[in-house]
């Protein structure tokens, strides 16, 4: 039964929040940059670098597939191939996909959305951010010693790692530079649950907080979980590299196995610490852009945390070959998370449906995100089945099925959330017709590039092969790939001079573009220092929509 | 507090739950390490659901006015938090803290002076969190200072962020 709660005239009028703030004259520039402790700044400061991060592994990706466009290449060699996969896929994983989304855009929206002034914790929001910056310079600067980075693949697979197969600082720098971000992911995990759980405006209840906050709260409690062990196992790597351990030398006695089990459980929560936060991101733009609440919204919760939960117990399913796994137990989890995932799916389309939709680029991004994640969700399905898996295993399946879960999925919901909050952050709308221009390239070059993929698999071609015969049947799919690859290039390019375009030429925003219904539209763009001058009231799960429509209250059940 | 620590106590439950479960079945010796680690997760979250508690205890279970439904911005009245100004410290921590690390791989003179820079950052941020609480109050913040019961001075921590 839903009602709609009795609103006292009195409420709808803003009453100020006092606040203290310890006073004095505000930075700017680059004095700014380094020691802001605005989770704005900061945020912004995650949203550049990490995007950064994102066009130096784009172009590693682009060397991959110029190296692989045609049999028998010669664009590279060998060892700079390997380094290239490797760093193409750690930078993704680890500097651009999650901090992008928790990190970045978490640190500017979360306290906004939540009524909140600022982080939690501001000082220490500062030092995660150089922590963050200081690993990605550090694995990145592996390419600039003698043996190059590092180059056994981004789940850096022991024996492989050990300083016997690996020698040279360049492994070193991956290991310090990833776990240098992994404490930054730890800090910011540690201050952004405070923020929520302590920080929320009056009458913010938990089940009023908006989706994408709640998805990345539980991001936030995996990234707990999930980068201590992360950082444990290369404690043990580090000592086995310089300190004649043996933990994952099999020659002594060490165990191979135990560095997959230790990676994995860190690196399957680690997948859905890449996931949750884009699907809050999918959430708020398809309930905005279709001018309806969230539906289901605890529905919608329950999904987010039974994910979460869930996704602590499938680690092994990267280890179905290994053949010391639990195959029954693995493959049944890994499975049932398909059904949370699944009532998400319902609820973004019952979001949409019968809405008044605005058929803008976000929108665009989310809807190519819902197409593209699914996609890759039913060729995850197929890879939870050890049956099937132990065919497909270490193809071009694989790389075909994750990346078109992170990047057909994520990235694209990351690109959507770029134009949708854009306007927010910079105080000016993005170019529209260049959006979609770069959608519609973006759409065609990921396919053309990761479709083909599926295929080549199937025919047997492994991934991280350097090169491969004429004679295998792969020469026309690779090429398409690649095409496809130089296209997608195209299409990100596109976005990103519509960043510089619209920051001069973009028309201005105003507080509240989309018509939105979060708490961070009611403040103006960009948000001033400790953001809210007045808060409407809180009555439902889209505060600024029941301000702004108040002939259109939400209906609130409870 | 009840929705925070409820949902803590969730995720921890489940974890011990499928730790005792696969502990069960598992079949190869190296799968011990995973039953490890869903029981250190259970412990963790544990540990975290049980300080939630205790504050929830703590406050005789009265809900903030983030708790309650029909708050308004009246109930927040008062001091939210301490909100520091831009500060140099971070940023010298964490340069101390790479460079640290990094002499890992170059060697000890790296991470003697990482070190160094990171304890005089230490310092540098402890004095500051000292000196801000003896910021000279505005007009307006002396009255809501002193409306609050603490004349003259900010509480850099107020009992109620918890």
């Amino acid at each position: 039964m839903t009602l709609i709660q009795d609103r006292p005239e009195e409420h709808l009028v803003h009453e100020p929040v006092l606040m203290e703030i310890v006073p004095g004259p505000r930075p700017r520039g680059l004095v700014k940059y380094i020691t802001s402790t605005d989770h704005k700044q900061i945020g912004l400061n995650y949203l550049v670098t990490s995007f950064i991060g994102f066009l130096f592994a784009g172009l590693l990706a682009e060397g991959i597939r110029t190296q692989l466009i045609v049999p028998n290449n010669h664009f590279v060699t060998e060892s700079v191939y390997n380094q290239l996969f490797t760093m193409h896929g750690t930078i993704m994983l680890f500097v651009f996909l999650g901090p992008f989304a928790f990190a970045g855009l978490g640190n500017y929206l979360i306290p906004l959305m939540i009524g909140a002034p600022d982080m939690a914790f501001p000082r220490f929001n500062n030092l995660s951010y150089w922590l963050y910056l200081g690993g990605f310079l550090v694995m990145s600067c592996g390419f600039l010693t003698n043996n190059g980075a590092a180059n056994f693949g981004w789940f850096g697979y022991a024996p492989l790692t050990e300083a016997i197969h690996s020698p040279g600082p360049g492994a070193d720098m991956w290991i310090i530079g990833v776990a240098l971000t992994g404490f930054s992911g730890i800090f910011t995990a540690v201050n952004i649950i405070t923020t929520i759980f302590t920080l929320r405006a009056p009458g913010m209840v938990m089940f009023r907080m908006p989706v994408f906050v709640w998805n990345q709260l539980v991001t936030m409690f995996l990234l707990l979980l999930a980068f201590p062990v992360l950082t444990a196992a290369f404690a043990l790597l580090w000592i086995d590299r310089h300190l004649d351990g043996h933990f994952y030398d099999p020659t002594h006695g060490g165990q191979p196995i135990l560095w997959q089990n230790l990676f994995w459980f860190f690196g399957h929560p680690e997948v859905y610490i890449l996931a949750l936060p884009y699907f809050g991101i999918v959430t708020e733009v398809l309930a905005t852009m279709s001018k309806k609440p969230v539906f289901g919204y605890k529905g919608m919760i329950g999904a987010t945390l039974s994910i979460g939960a869930l996704s602590m117990g499938v680690w092994a399913h990267h280890m179905y070959t290994t053949g010391a796994v639990l195959l029954p137990f693995f493959a049944a989890l890994s499975l049932l998370i398909a059904v949370p995932t699944g009532i998400k799916f319902f609820n973004w389309i019952g979001t949409m449906w019968r809405g008044t939709i605005t058929l803008n680029t976000a929108f665009l991004f989310c809807c190519g995100f819902l197409v593209m994640f699914l996609f890759g969700g039913i060729t995850g399905i197929i890879l939870a089945q050890p049956v099937l898996d132990f065919q497909l295993h270490n193809t071009y399946f694989i790389v075909a099925h994750f990346h078109y879960v992170m990047f057909g999925g994520s990235a694209f919901a990351g690109l959507g959330g770029i134009y949708y909050w854009y306007p927010k952050m910079t105080g000016r709308m993005m170019d529209e017709r260049l959006g979609k221009l770069s959608f519609l390239v973006l759409l065609i070059g990921f396919n053309l590039c990761f479709f083909p993929q599926h295929d080549l698999g199937l025919r047997g071609m492994p991934r991280r092969i350097e090169t491969y015969n004429a004679g295998m049947g792969w020469n026309f799919l690779n090429m398409i790939s690649s095409i496809g690859a130089y296209i997608a290039g195209i299409g990100v390019l596109l976005t990103v001079i519509n960043l510089f375009y619209s920051y001069r030429r973009g028309q201005i925003a105003g507080d509240n573009p989309w018509d939105g219904q979060t708490l961070e539209w009611a403040c103006s763009s960009p948000p001033p220092d400790h953001n809210f001058e007045a808060l409407p009231p809180i009555r439902s799960e889209r505060p600024v929509w029941d301000a702004n429509h108040p002939d259109q209250l939400t209906k609130v059940g409870h | 507090m009840k929705v925070e620590w409820r949902t803590v106590l969730g995720a921890s439950l489940f974890l011990g739950a499928t730790a005792l479960v696969y502990g069960a079945y598992k079949n190869h010796p190296v799968e011990a390490s995973g039953v490890t680690m869903l029981a250190f997760g259970f412990f963790a979250y544990g540990l975290l659901f049980g300080y939630l508690l205790l504050v929830y205890l703590r406050r005789d279970r009265i809900p903030r006015p983030e708790d309650r439904f029909d708050a308004t911005s009246a109930d927040g009245e008062g001091e939210v938090g301490y909100f520091p100004n831009a500060s140099i410290w971070p940023a010298a921590m964490g340069l101390g803290m790479i460079i640290g690390v990094v002499g890992f791989i170059y060697g000890l003179w790296f991470t003697i002076i990482g070190g160094v820079l990171f304890f005089g950052a230490v310092f540098g941020w402890m004095t500051e969190a000292e000196a801000a609480t003896e910021v000279p109050l505005t007009e307006d913040e002396e009255d809501t200072a002193t409306a609050a019961g603490h004349p003259g001075h900010i509480d850099a921590h107020p009992e109620h962020i918890d």
